[in-house]
């Protein structure tokens, strides 16, 4: 069980989607054609942000000196609470805002103080913003106009990313006339046919049911790799943001947390609030340790590496592993015997509250390949084994 | 909201509009009756005293003046109107809270709200000083059509600005996303989104100018009687004689038929979402 969820994840975002996974679909699309490509090497797409600060009136610090370097062709998520600042950031690379502080360089070009419409940047908007009294084509045609790009290569290429996108059947209708995803998928062909640097996703998918939702994310995400184009996706859904990035950031009150691989992120949290945020987690601190025994509230505990500053121990439910009474391994560290309080399926899998010998709550996820051989009721007792390599340390 | 209330208060509810409706309409109503009188030493229901008008020439003459004054001053007034309008919602949306951000609603409803006799004692006081300094401004059609216009535009403004202030803000923010400088913005997304709301504001600026009579009475110099000041006269001069009622009706015609159009135009571009099944 340890280390499967992350490992999958793994292997989902490094590797081409199976066509399969999307169902009937994918098998529609056609894989040529790439839009446009950063040539490698190329600074293309790529985005730093140094010393960026933005300050609201009233004194609100919306963006507190942020420094960060997304690579061309990253898939990027800026994840967080609302009111963190990961939208403002996306606002100030758009340019709809000018910090107040620091420099942001696109493709290596000082773009701070350039007005909106002299970036090659296109934004997909929450509320898509599409035209309204535009039709599909015209909406997508925008952007190609405003630039005075020749008819027929506007026509080209409207029909070339239409297609793409599979909305070439509505062309002629009016957004107002389109489902959720239909208006979604206009929004993104409107950015992309730009061929832009960068394209920047405000949490284009939050109004979208649960389905449609999963749907597009893969979708999104294949668009991404094909076209090679820098995505820095805003969510507050950690989910989504662990389904899609290659890296994400982790912001907190105009900050940056922690920055790094999805999985690296989630495996190693550097602070509470990301191992709290990014998925679920069982958290004690500690004040004394002897050794590589922390000696937490629940007991001693073995973790796997030398304890240094470091005053939490941290595990995910999911490395958490359950034994049966009788079964239980009697010879190894970590072992905790407890009493299951409230367990809920969830299909997949089940997560029980399990009530230790003292009284401390622990949240354990046993998967449900074995449900018909194991599983625990309210009330029944079994043992939880914490192995010492799957404790994390985290400062504070 | 009118189906939570019990149905007998709804029915008192409903009768006792009655006399309000009847006493609303029914003038015109009697008009609109009389204006078809017979014609002299006739018996029956008759078209005369329309055909009448028709031989009147200062009736001729003031129905020219005042569509001349009404068409100008609606496309000025529309123009200016449209302009504040899109600067007020502008406005609005950088001043979030306190006194600045009631500033717009200020500006706009105070001329709406001003008794006209207020503001057309003020204009003609204004109009007399002006033209003892300079020697133009004569009263006369340029003076009523400039009074016009400052009555025209606030409610013009009125009308844009409700359909700015429903748009989403995201919008014009798409557009320059989407590579639009500000005058591109203006004309390729703003003109054409708020289109209906500045036809309905010309319309509504039409109506507004070609019955009004006070401002106009306060303005108009010799030579420049439009309608509204006619029938006045007329009235004063000899009393209610049938061809004033047929006049009469045209003019109501005249503003329910284009209060009717501005009111299409208003709603035209409202199109319902239809999600279709299968997305």
């Amino acid at each position: 069980m340890s280390g499967r969820l992350p490992g999958s994840l793994n292997a989902f975002i490094a590797e081409p989607v199976p066509a399969t996974i999307t169902g009937n679909r994918a098998q529609h699309l056609p894989m040529s054609a790439p839009v446009a490509a950063a040539p490698n090497g190329s600074i293309r797409g790529a985005i730093a942000l140094e010393g960026i600060s933005r300050v609201f009136g009233g004194g609100v610090i919306a963006v507190d000196q942020i420094n960060l370097t997304i690579q061309p062709g990253e898939f990027f998520t800026l994840l967080g609470p609302s009111g963190c600042g990961k939208t403002t950031l996306l606002r100030m690379i758009a340019g709809f805002e000018t910090p107040d502080a620091g420099r942001i360089l696109i493709s290596g070009r000082e773009m701070q103080n350039v007005p909106a419409h002299l970036r090659a940047v296109n934004t997909v908007f929450q509320s898509y913003a599409l035209f309204p009294h535009l039709s599909v084509a015209e909406n997508i045609e925008f952007g190609l106009r405003m630039r005075r790009i020749a008819r027929p290569e506007r026509k080209l290429r409207v029909d070339r990313i239409m297609a793409l996108l599979q909305i070439d059947a509505f062309a002629r209708r009016n957004p107002a006339q389109l489902s959720g995803g239909q208006r979604q998928r206009v929004a993104l062909a409107r950015a992309l046919v730009n061929e832009p640097d960068v394209v920047l996703l405000d949490e284009p998918l939050s109004a979208l049911d649960a389905k449609l939702r999963a749907e597009l994310q893969v979708e999104l995400m294949r668009m991404q790799k094909r076209l090679g184009m820098t995505f820095v996706f805003v969510t507050h859904d950690q989910h989504e943001a662990l389904v899609m990035s290659d890296r994400i950031a982790v912001m907190e009150r105009g900050r940056l947390l922690q920055v790094g691989p999805v999985l690296d992120v989630y495996e190693q949290p550097r602070s509470v609030f990301v191992a709290e945020f990014l998925g679920q987690s069982n958290i004690w601190k500690f004040a004394t340790h002897a050794g590589n025994v922390a000696q937490t509230p629940i007991g001693n505990l073995v973790v796997g590496a030398p304890i240094g500053t470091q005053r939490t121990a941290m595990i995910r439910p999911e490395k958490i592993w359950l034994y049966p009474e009788a079964e239980a391994p009697g010879d190894r560290p970590n072992l905790f015997p407890g009493t299951v309080r409230e367990a809920i399926y969830q299909g997949a899998s089940t997560h029980y509250h399990v009530e230790l010998a003292d009284g401390a709550m622990i949240l354990a996820l046993d998967t449900n390949n074995q449900a018909a051989e194991r599983s625990w009721g309210p009330g029944e007792k079994l043992v939880l084994e914490l192995k010492p390599g799957n404790i994390m340390l985290i400062d504070g | 909201m009118s189906s939570r209330l019990a149905p007998p208060i709804r029915r008192a509810l409903l009768l006792s509009s009655m006399p309000v409706y009847l006493l609303l309409y029914a003038p015109l109503a009697l008009i609109a009756i009389f204006s078809f009188a017979p014609a002299p030493g006739g018996q029956a229901a008759s078209l005369h005293w329309y055909g009448a008008l028709w031989h009147e020439p200062d009736v001729l003459a003031a129905l020219r003046r005042s569509v001349m004054l009404a068409l100008g001053s609606s496309i000025f007034g529309t123009g200016l109107g449209t302009l504040m309008g899109f600067g007020l919602s502008r406005f609005r949306s950088r001043a979030r809270s306190g006194f600045a951000a009631a500033i717009p609603s200020l500006i706009i409803y105070t001329p709406i709200i001003m008794p006209s006799l207020v503001f057309g004692i003020a204009d003609l006081i204004f109009f007399n000083l002006l033209h003892k300094a300079t020697g133009l401004f004569a009263a006369g059609l340029l003076t009523m059509g400039i009074a016009h216009v400052t009555f025209q535009a606030p409610y013009v403004a009125l009308v844009v600005f409700a359909r700015m202030s429903g748009l989403d803000p995201n919008l014009f923010e798409a557009s320059h996303d989407l590579y639009a400088n500000g005058w591109q913005s203006f004309f390729h997304l703003t003109v054409p989104v708020i289109r209906p709301a500045i036809i309905g504001g010309f319309l509504l600026a039409f109506t507004l100018s070609i019955d009004d009579f006070t401002i106009s009475y306060f303005t108009a110099g010799p030579g420049s009687t439009t309608l509204p000041i006619y029938i006045y006269s007329a009235v004063a001069r000899k009393g209610v004689a049938p061809d004033i009622n047929a006049l009469a009706t045209l003019m109501i015609a005249t503003v329910i038929g284009t209060g009717l159009l501005q009111y299409l135009f208003t709603r035209q571009k409202e199109r319902r979402p239809m999600p279709r099944a299968g997305d």
